[in-house]
C-alpha cells in the first residue's frame, strides 16, 4: 500500500504539482524568479562549492537522462564491460563530486551570518534533499554495483511504465531500501520545484548561444510594431538574399564540375611524358608476358611431349616447377624408385600454386588455405580445404640417342626402366594426356 | 547628459536624492547609482577602473573585432555557477545603521548612551571600516589617491609633485550609469533581460526577466550595475525614466547644487556604432563624435522622421546643451571610452587648479604664456587624458585651451587687465571666436533650468510607465511591480 503511493502515487502527484506550480509561478511570480546567487555575500566557499557542485549533478543527470531516454541504446553499451565500467566510475566521480560541493555548500550557509541573512526554510528543505538524495545516489553506486546495467531492467522500464500511463511498482519492488528512498528522492524533489529556487534549473539561459548581443526596445506599442515590421522586412530580404546566393553559389559549383567532366571528355587523356613512359613500360611488358604464354601454348598445341629436364635434376624433396598441357602448374619429383614423379600443382580448392617443398610426412603445402597433399598419392590430408586429390601426370624418359626407356600411361602404368642408364643420361619430358593424344 | 566638473563642488545631494528616491530599499541599502568620487582616489566600488582585475567593457581582437572581455558564448555558462569577476559586497562596503533605540531605552547610568552601528544585512553589531564615499577629499591619502590606477600612466617625478602638499589637488567625478550605446552589460546578459529604450537609449534591466546570473555586473565596466543581494535580481540607475517621460529632470540633475549638469538629445548612427568602436584607443574619442548626427543637417533630420523621432525630440536635438558640449564647443569628453562601450555621459574637464601661475609663491594671471599653466597643471594632462580620452592628451588639451580662453576673454571685458590683442591671439589658438566664447560662458554660468534640461516628455499615448506613479513600488524592491514583488523562495 505503502509502496502504490510512493512509486505511483507520489510521482504522478509531482509531476502535476510541478506542472502546474511552474507555469503558476511564470505567470503570477516572475520577479521571484531567479538564482538567488549568494556569491555576492560571500564568494570564496562558494567557489569551491557551487562549481563542483553543478558540474557533478549535470554529469550524473546527463547520465540519468541518457539511461531514461534512450533505454535500448543505454543497454546494449552496458552489455561491453569497459563501458559499463567507464560509465560506473564517471558516475561515482561525479557524484562524489557533487556531493563533496553540496556538504560545503551547506557548511557554508550555515557558518557565514551574511549568507544566513538571504536564507530561507525552503532553502534549507532543498538542501536537506538534495543532500540526502545524492547520498542514497553515491550509495546505491557503492553498495549495489553496475546500477548503470541492472536499472535497465528495473528502473527505467518502471519509469517508461509511468510515462506511457500504465504504472507498474512491481518492476522496482524488490530493490533494496536504498535504491527505493532514492526513487522517493526524486519525486519528493520534483514535488518542491515550484515552491523553491530550483525554478532557476529551468530558467537555463540557452538563447544567449545564439541571441543578437545588443537588444533594444521601443515602448511606444506604434514604434515597436514599426521597428519590428521593417527589421522582418529587412531579416526576409536579407534572408532571401542569402537562400539566393546560396543557390546560385552552388549552382555554379555544380555545372563547374559537370563542365570540367565535359571538356574533359571530349578533350580526351592527356599525360605527362614520364607518365606515358611508365604506361607504355607497362604495356609493353604486359603484351611479353601474353606472348610468352601464347608461344608455350603453341609448343604445347605443336608437340606430344615437352621437356622439363634431365632426370638429373629432379630430386624427392624439392619439386621442379614446369608448364603442363593445361597450361597449369606442376610440379616434378624423383620418386622412391628413382623413377620421376609428376604431379599437378594446381591446387583442386581454388587453383593457386602448390608449394614445391616436400614435407617429413612426403607432403607439399597450398599455402592459400593450408591443404598439405601427399605427393605419392595426390590426397588432400583430412580436413583440408581441397577434397580431391591432386591427379599425376604422363610422363616419358627419353635417353641420349632419342630412344624412350620409359613412360607413365594414363592408368598409371609405368612401363620400361631405366636400369644401367646413367640419369644425367635421361631427359624427362611430360606427355600429352593420352586420351588428348588419341 | 554633461557634467561641468568645474562647477562641481563634491556635496552628495545628488547621490542622496537617489538613496532617497531609488535605493533605501532592503537589499539596495549599498548601492549608490549615483556616487560622487574624489579624484584622485580608488573609486566605489574599490578600483572599480581595474579590467584586469572585473574584466568589464570590451577589447578590440585582431582588426577591428570587438569582444566582450568577460567572457565569450560558451563560458557564460560556467561562469553562472561561480563568476570569478564579480565584485562581492567588501569592495563596496557593509551598509549599516545605527541601534537609536538604545539612546532611548538604556538604563540609567554614569555615561551617556551610544548607539553602535549594526549591519543592515546581518542585523548584528559591526566595525565601520569603509563607506560609498570613504576617500572623500583625500587627495593626498596613501592609501586612496596613491592608488588611483589612472596615476599608472605618471612617471615617478609627476607623481611625487602630485603629492607634494603644497601643490596637493582634487576634483569631485559623480558617476551614474552612463547608458552606453554599445552597452557590454547588454551584451553579456545571458537570460537577455538588459535592454536600451529605443525612444531615449535609456539602459534598463528587466526585473521579471532577469534571473541574477549576475554576468552584468562584471561586465559593466563603470560598476553601474548592482547586485540586490535580497532580491536576487541586478539594478541599476533607470535615469529616472518615470520622471523623464512627465517632463521632470531626473532626482540627481534637480537637486544639483552647482547645477553641473546637463541633459539633451544626441542623435547617433546606431548602424556605424560596432565599427566605431573598435579603432585604435587614441582615435575612440574622434570616432564617436563621428557617429554623433548634427541636428541642424536635413539629411539627418529627414532620416530621424523615418525613424519614427517625433517632432519634439528633434527640436530637443536641435536645442540640446550636450550636442553643444560635446560636438559644437567639443569641450566635454566621455569617461574611459577605452572600456569601449561608448559611454553617452560627458564630463568637461575640470579648469580650476590650472589656472594662474605660480611666481614668487603668488598667483599670476598675466597674458606672457597664457596656457603655461597647462604644462604646469597641479593635476598632470596624461591624468585627465586617461580619465577622459583614453590617453590621447592632445583632446584634454585642446578642451582645457578653449576653456581658459574664454575666462581670458571674460577678463578683458570685466576685469579690463589684459592685453585684448594677446587675448584675442590666445583665443585663435585655442580655436574659439568672441560670439563661441559668449555662448560658452552663457551656457556654463547663466544658464536657467530649462536651457540645462531641454527633454520633452513622452506622448501621453506613448507613455505606458508615465503612467505609473513611481511612488507605488517605494519601500518594496523592484519597479513597476504590481502586486508587491517578493524575494523568491
Amino acid at each position: 500500500m505503502i509502496d502504490a503511493f510512493l512509486l505511483v502515487g507520489l510521482p504522478y502527484l509531482a509531476l502535476a504539482v510541478c506542472v502546474i506550480g511552474v507555469i503558476w509561478r511564470w505567470k503570477t511570480q516572475a520577479f521571484s524568479w531567479s538564482s538567488l546567487s549568494s556569491q555576492f555575500l560571500e564568494a570564496r566557499q562558494l567557489r569551491w562549492g557551487s562549481t563542483p557542485w553543478h558540474l557533478g549533478i549535470l554529469v550524473v543527470l546527463l547520465g540519468h537522462g541518457l539511461a531514461f531516454a534512450f533505454p535500448r541504446v543505454w543497454e546494449s553499451l552496458m552489455s561491453h564491460p569497459t563501458l559499463l565500467v567507464i560509465a560506473e566510475t564517471v558516475g561515482l566521480g561525479a557524484g562524489a563530486m557533487a556531493l563533496a560541493g553540496l556538504v560545503v555548500l551547506a557548511f557554508r550557509r550555515l557558518a557565514s551570518g551574511r549568507v544566513q541573512a538571504v536564507t530561507s526554510t525552503m532553502d534549507l528543505v532543498v538542501l536537506a534533499l538534495l543532500f540526502f538524495q545524492v547520498l542514497l545516489g553515491v550509495l546505491t553506486a557503492l553498495l549495489y554495483r553496475w546500477g548503470a546495467s541492472w536499472s535497465t531492467t528495473t528502473v527505467v522500464p518502471y519509469f517508461w511504465s509511468l510515462v506511457l500511463l500504465q504504472p507498474d511498482s512491481s518492476l522496482v519492488a524488490d530493490l533494496p531500501p536504498v535504491v527505493k528512498a532514492h526513487l522517493v528522492g526524486a519525486w519528493l524533489i520534483l514535488l518542491a520545484v515550484p515552491f523553491s529556487r530550483l525554478v532557476h534549473v529551468l530558467a537555463l539561459p540557452l538563447s544567449y548561444l545564439w541571441r543578437a548581443p545588443q537588444i533594444v526596445i521601443w515602448s511606444s506599442p506604434r514604434r515597436a510594431a514599426k521597428m519590428v515590421r521593417e527589421q522582418r522586412v529587412q531579416e526576409s530580404r536579407r534572408e532571401f538574399l542569402k537562400g539566393a546566393a546560396g543557390v546560385a553559389v552552388a549552382g555554379s559549383l555544380l555545372s563547374l564540375g559537370v563542365l570540367e567532366k565535359l571538356a574533359r571528355f571530349f578533350q580526351g587523356p592527356k599525360l605527362a611524358g614520364e607518365m606515358e613512359t611508365v604506361l607504355l613500360t607497362k604495356r609493353l611488358h604486359r603484351i611479353r608476358m601474353t606472348a610468352e604464354e601464347q608461344a608455350l601454348q603453341l609448343e604445347r598445341q605443336k608437340s606430344t611431349r615437352i621437356l622439363i629436364g634431365r632426370l638429373s635434376e629432379l630430386s624427392s624433396s624439392k619439386g621442379k616447377y614446369f608448364i603442363d598441357f593445361n597450361m597449369a602448374p606442376a610440379l616434378a619429383f624423383l620418386d622412391a624408385n628413382g623413377l620421376p614423379l609428376l604431379i599437378s600443382a594446381k591446387c583442386t580448392h581454388l587453383g593457386c600454386t602448390v608449394g614445391s617443398e616436400v614435407n617429413a610426412q612426403g607432403q607439399i603445402l597450398c599455402p592459400c588455405h593450408i591443404s598439405y597433399f601427399t605427393i605419392t598419392t595426390g590426397e588432400p590430408n583430412v580436413g583440408a580445404p581441397a577434397k580431391t586429390p591432386l591427379p599425376h601426370l604422363e610422363w616419358v624418359v627419353v635417353d641420349a640417342s632419342g630412344k624412350d626407356l620409359a613412360h607413365r600411361g594414363s592408368s598409371g602404368a609405368i612401363q620400361g626402366s631405366l636400369q644401367g642408364v646413367p640419369p644425367e643420361a635421361c631427359s624427362v619430358y611430360v606427355a600429352r594426356p593420352t586420351e588428348e593424344a588419341s | 547628459m554633461v557634467f561641468h566638473l568645474d562647477k562641481c563642488i563634491g556635496c552628495h545631494t545628488c547621490s542622496v536624492a537617489c538613496k532617497n528616491v531609488w535605493t533605501d530599499r532592503p537589499g539596495a541599502e549599498y548601492m549608490w547609482w549615483n556616487n560622487v568620487e574624489t579624484k584622485p582616489g580608488t573609486g566605489y566600488p574599490t578600483h572599480w577602473e581595474n579590467q584586469k582585475k572585473f574584466n568589464g567593457g570590451w577589447v578590440r581582437v585582431g582588426e577591428g573585432e570587438l569582444k566582450l572581455r568577460a567572457q565569450n558564448r560558451a563560458d557564460a555558462f560556467l561562469k553562472l555557477f561561480y563568476n570569478p569577476n564579480q565584485p562581492t559586497l567588501d569592495d563596496y562596503y557593509e551598509p549599516w545603521t545605527y541601534k537609536y533605540e538604545d539612546l532611548f531605552s538604556a538604563p540609567a547610568g554614569d555615561d551617556q548612551p551610544t548607539a553602535v552601528p549594526v549591519s543592515l544585512i546581518t542585523g548584528e553589531p559591526m566595525e565601520i571600516k569603509a563607506g560609498p564615499n570613504w576617500d572623500d577629499d583625500l587627495s593626498g591619502s596613501p592609501i586612496y589617491a596613491e592608488n588611483d590606477l589612472n596615476l599608472d600612466k605618471l612617471s615617478e617625478e609627476e607623481r611625487a609633485q602630485l603629492f607634494e602638499v603644497e601643490r596637493l589637488t582634487m576634483f569631485y567625478l559623480p558617476r551614474i550609469c552612463n547608458h552606453c550605446a554599445n552597452p557590454s552589460c547588454v551584451a553579456a546578459c545571458p537570460s537577455g533581460a538588459i535592454y536600451k529604450r529605443g525612444e531615449d537609449g535609456i539602459v534598463l534591466i528587466n526585473q521579471d526577466k532577469c534571473r541574477g546570473w549576475r554576468a552584468c555586473v562584471a561586465a559593466c565596466p563603470y560598476k553601474k550595475i548592482y547586485y540586490n543581494w535580497k532580491t536576487g535580481k541586478s539594478e541599476k540607475c533607470i535615469l529616472c525614466y518615470p520622471r523623464l517621460e512627465t517632463g521632470q529632470a531626473p532626482s540627481c540633475f534637480h537637486s544639483c547644487v552647482g547645477r553641473i549638469r546637463y541633459l539633451g538629445v544626441l542623435l547617433y548612427d546606431a548602424e556605424r556604432l560596432a565599427e566605431a568602436m573598435s579603432v585604435p584607443e587614441a582615435a575612440l574619442v574622434e570616432s564617436q563624435r563621428s557617429l554623433l548626427l548634427d541636428p541642424n543637417d536635413p539629411a539627418v533630420i529627414a532620416g530621424a522622421r523615418a525613424n519614427g523621432v517625433s517632432e519634439e525630440f528633434l527640436d530637443a536635438a536641435r536645442n540640446s546643451p550636450v550636442w553643444k558640449y560635446v560636438m559644437k564647443w567639443k569641450l566635454a569628453l566621455p569617461l574611459h571610452i577605452e572600456y569601449r562601450t561608448m559611454p553617452m555621459l560627458f564630463y568637461v574637464p575640470p579648469l580650476l587648479p590650472v589656472m594662474g601661475r605660480t611666481a614668487n609663491q603668488i598667483y599670476h594671471h598675466d597674458h606672457q604664456g597664457f596656457f603655461s599653466g597647462l604644462q604646469e597643471a597641479r593635476l598632470p594632462l596624461k591624468y585627465l587624458a586617461s580619465l577622459f580620452s583614453a590617453g590621447n592628451t592632445e583632446i584634454v588639451e585642446a578642451a582645457m585651451k578653449k576653456m581658459m580662453a574664454v575666462r581670458y576673454f571674460k577678463r578683458i571685458q570685466e576685469v579690463k587687465d589684459l592685453d585684448p590683442v594677446a587675448v584675442e591671439r590666445l583665443m585663435r589658438e585655442a580655436g574659439t571666436t568672441p560670439a563661441e566664447a559668449e555662448e560658452i560662458y552663457a551656457l556654463t554660468s547663466l544658464p536657467t533650468m530649462y536651457e540645462r534640461y531641454v527633454l520633452p516628455p513622452l506622448h501621453r499615448e506613448e507613455a505606458i510607465a508615465g503612467t505609473m506613479d513611481p511612488e507605488v513600488c517605494k519601500g518594496c524592491s523592484g519597479f513597476g511591480c504590481h502586486p508587491t514583488p517578493q524575494r523568491g523562495a
